[in-house]
């Protein structure tokens, strides 16, 4: 039976997101910065600091956006294509990359949102390059012994339990 | 759909718990929560109503560790089980590479399992998934409580696609990592 193909990232890909990413958080005036998928996954970040709740972060943004675009449907509109919340001290931006990557940004009262909207749209472009093609093409194929091993270390987290 | 990230060395697998109102979705993944070894598992978040019934979702990041030279994750959903709730249970459900059907195995909730099961076949097929293609097990839940059909049963009303079947009480943990070790195991040998 053929196996199912995820959303494949490459060395490349992640070296090109990775630039695009720390140029974007400069130009911006923004402070933290996350590819994610759009099932709620992180794919790379640029930041001041680790940011601890990353995963959760990724995963609440990615269900927010897509509640976002059921919304849009059940209001007759084509899609929102943006997330923008606004708080005291910080702003959080989610926009749409592919029809399987997100762009989180986050950026505080030092920048202004019409400056962070306008790179980040420009930044959007090139990312849109950077994940066109087809997803087989993108990356190796994964080790053989890999489902060996992550049977045996699946074995091992799940023991005396 | 998993995330393989070659260049970060990382590989992500989201697992999805369904089924009806109560059958006990979130007392797994709460079960798993308090047991596992807490460097193994991430914040537990959930979006629930003042009541405590799942309003969206809950999320748990488990870490398997690195395999082969890649970092393996597993993060843990539940759908909301409530029947108007189905909108939130599509959104769950993007990009689901397994899913544990926790069947509530009191006689009273027959209704309710045969609903929700057919409620997921819908929504997977609605977005192009087949639930033969991902991992699935059906875990018969509450096997503690009285009343309840017998496994043979249950297994003949939900059990048309031949998966694997546990037999669990999630208050107490019985055959929650029985469950989840399966379906872990599925969605690593159905993917690549």
């Amino acid at each position: 039976m053929a196996k199912r193909k995820g959303l494949v990232i490459n060395d490349r890909q992640l070296d090109r997101c990775d630039e695009l990413l720390q140029k974007l958080k400069e130009v911006s005036g923004s402070s933290f910065l996350a590819l994610i998928s759009t099932s709620g996954q992180p794919i790379t970040t640029a930041e001041d600091q680790y940011h601890p709740e990353t995963l959760s972060l990724a995963s609440l943004a990615a269900s927010s956006f897509a509640a976002t675009q059921q919304l849009a449907k059940i209001l007759d509109e084509n899609e929102f294509t943006l997330l923008f919340h606004e708080g005291k001290g910080l702003n959080l931006h989610v926009s749409q990359v592919t029809d399987k990557v997100l762009l989180i940004v986050t950026f505080g009262r030092e920048t202004q949102v019409g400056k962070v909207r306008l790179y980040t749209q420009r930044a959007i472009e090139v990312l849109q390059q950077i994940f066109e093609g087809p997803e087989d093409e993108n990356g190796p194929e994964m080790d053989s012994g890999f489902e060996l091993d992550a049977g045996l270390a699946i074995d091992d987290l799940f023991k005396d339990l | 759909m998993p995330l393989i990230n070659f260049a970060a060395r990382e590989i992500n697998y989201k697992i999805v718990y369904y089924g009806c109102g109560l059958c006990g979705k979130t007392t797994n993944i709460q079960y798993i929560h308090r047991t596992i070894n807490p460097e193994a598992r991430g914040k537990l978040v959930s979006i629930a109503t003042e009541e405590e019934r799942t309003l969206y979702f809950d999320f748990l990041p488990l870490t398997l560790g690195t395999v082969k030279g890649m970092q393996t994750r597993f993060h843990l959903y539940t759908v909301p089980g409530q029947s108007y709730y189905n909108a939130s249970r599509k959104l769950v459900l993007q990009g689901v590479d397994g899913v544990i059907f926790v069947a509530d195995s009191q006689i009273t909730r027959l209704d309710e399992n045969v609903e929700s099961y057919l409620n997921l076949w819908d929504n997977l097929l609605a977005q192009g998934d087949d639930l033969t293609k991902l991992g699935f097990v059906i875990q018969m839940n509450k096997r503690d409580l009285t009343d309840v059909f017998s496994v043979e049963d249950l297994n003949e009303l939900l059990n048309h696609t031949h998966s694997p079947v546990t037999e669990s009480s999630a208050v107490t943990g019985e055959g929650v990592f029985d469950t989840l070790k399966i379906v872990c195991k599925q969605v690593i040998a159905k993917t690549g």
